[in-house]
């Protein structure tokens, strides 16, 4: 683990970088996994408590699931290992799409994560410091914020549906879709009673009365951010050329010759 | 009557919670609760988790809790609804419907109670707990005396035996006070169990409640 926390922008701009490549990389499953251990080294180093993250998780396996035996099916590839009467349910080539877009879901949430070691005060900071106007980066933090409180409202809600006699498992799917919007009702109330009063508490600090605000606290970067800065973006130049390598190729022959 | 009795054997109760690191541990020896119960005690020493517990949201790490002779580890919290029922912290967190009458026909008619039924034994529920005046009110917009009562009558429909009521008078007046003792005496009456979770000293002894104290997780 890092002994000093770099920059949160550095943060920022690692995060944004890998999530991109997340997003581009689309058949290359060894790519994607050297991807995912990059964000794992880096995660780590940061403090972020990866054994709590996985522990989540689990559920993604059904995802994992689902599109392994889509893919399988509806394009089959690689090498059928099962198939009923011809018709292939499972391929290496599906078992690779659904392993892909997993570790596509996991590296999101551990970006995510990456950027919560920071408290909520440096991340707005942050923001404001990139340009993003400060009603934005407040809104931002605030929304992020209120999540963990209305998960939990929501859980105590259908507990007391529950205990009111309702056997959610055995309803029909479209009593549960109605009792989902019942269940939304109690959070939503209680959500914007909330706002009110933090919109009033925050205008009467200040909030917006001039179109910019100072403030106390400020980020600065380091020569060492700046080192962090150019090295991700030099391993990022790098992952480009190693898995984009014939695509990349081709794309800067075509503009030259266009031009 | 028979009375309805809650036994609890040598439970032990730590969250599993992964986020919150918590360390806090809740052990009850041996309890055994009928007529109203007070349990007392300081901000953190446990008492919702107890009563959660005792309510089945929350399942014992170890141990045991039984309503009279049933083991309530195999119920689910729907079947338990028709024996204890939970008011809490927070009412508002129990109020779903925007008209109190709605409130308490939408989980009968989720159950499969035909509509004009339900309407009809809402109403009833409503006149007992003298809510007949709020019927077209909105729920959301109800003081926190009428929305307890009205999560009260609500969770009546499925005609506990027990109730467990989670610090009841935070943020009532003494007149709201009064009418709350006096609706859970007259539910006594008829028969109810209560287990109170209060430190308010003066409604406990309105009650006429047992008292036990919570310290630090532990039931003495
Ligand atoms: N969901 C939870 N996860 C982890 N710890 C919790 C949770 N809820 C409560 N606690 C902890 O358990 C202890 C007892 O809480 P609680 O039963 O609410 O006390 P009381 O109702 O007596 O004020 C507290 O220290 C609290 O921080
Ligand atoms: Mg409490």
């Amino acid at each position: 683990m890092l002994k000093t926390k770099p920059d949160p922008r550095v943060i920022f701009l690692l995060v944004m970088t890998f999530s991109t490549f997340g997003l581009l990389i689309r058949e290359d499953v060894v790519a994607m996994a050297g991807l995912f251990v990059i964000v794992l080294v880096f995660a780590g180093l940061l403090g972020v408590q990866l054994r709590r993250i996985f522990g989540r998780i689990k559920r993604l396996m059904q995802i994992l699931l689902l599109v392994t035996l889509l893919r399988s099916f509806f394009t089959p590839s690689g090498i059928v290992l099962f198939a009923i009467a011809d018709v292939p349910i499972l391929t290496t080539g599906g078992i690779a799409m659904g392993v892909l877009v997993a570790l596509r879901l996991i590296i999101f949430i551990i970006g995510a994560a990456m950027l919560t070691v920071y408290p909520a005060r440096a991340l707005i900071q942050a923001m404001v410091q990139m340009k993003m106007p400060y009603e934005m980066a407040y809104m931002v933090s605030i929304g992020l914020r209120f999540v963990p409180q209305f998960a939990q409202e929501m859980q105590d809600s259908l507990i007391a549906l529950q205990l009111r006699g309702v056997e959610i498992k055995k309803l029909k799917l479209r009593k549960r879709l109605s009792l989902y919007s019942y269940l939304l009702l109690p959070t939503l109330v209680s959500s914007l009673q909330q706002a009110k009063e933090l919109a009033m508490s925050m205008e009467m600090r200040g909030f917006r009365a001039l179109p910019s605000r100072t403030s106390y606290f400020s980020l600065s970067i380091k020569a060492k951010d700046y080192a962090m800065m150019v090295w991700v973006l030099a391993l990022a130049t790098a992952i480009s050329f190693t898995i984009f390598n014939n695509n990349f190729y081709e794309i800067i022959m075509t503009t030259i010759y266009t031009a | 009557m028979g009375d309805f009795v809650v036994t609890i054997k040598d439970l032990t109760f730590k969250y599993t919670d992964r986020y919150r690191r918590s360390s806090f541990e809740l052990v009850v020896e041996n309890f055994a609760a009928s007529g109203c119960t007070a349990v007392m005690g300081e901000n953190g020493s446990g008492k919702t988790t107890l009563g959660k517990l005792v309510a089945g949201i929350l399942r014992p790490t170890f141990g045991q809790i039984f309503y009279n002779d049933m083991d309530i580890a195999g119920l689910t919290l729907a079947q338990i609804g028709g024996q204890v029922g939970y008011l809490f912290q927070e009412p508002s967190r129990q109020i779903f419907a925007p008209k109190p009458l709605e409130e308490i026909a939408m989980p009968l008619e989720l159950r499969g109670v035909c509509p004009e039924e339900a309407r009809a034994k809402a109403l009833e529920i409503l006149e007992k707990f003298e809510l007949s005046h709020i019927v077209d009110s909105v729920t959301f917009t109800l003081s926190r005396g009428e929305k307890q009562r009205l999560a009260i009558a609500a969770a009546m429909v499925m005609q506990p035996k027990y109730f467990v009521l989670d610090e009841p008078t935070t943020g009532l007046d003494k007149a709201r006070r009064q009418i709350l003792a006096d609706t859970l005496k007259k539910l006594q009456a008829e028969g109810m169990g209560i287990l109170l979770i209060s430190h308010d000293m003066d409604f406990v002894e309105l009650m006429g409640a047992d008292v036990r104290q919570m310290k630090g997780g532990i039931l003495c």
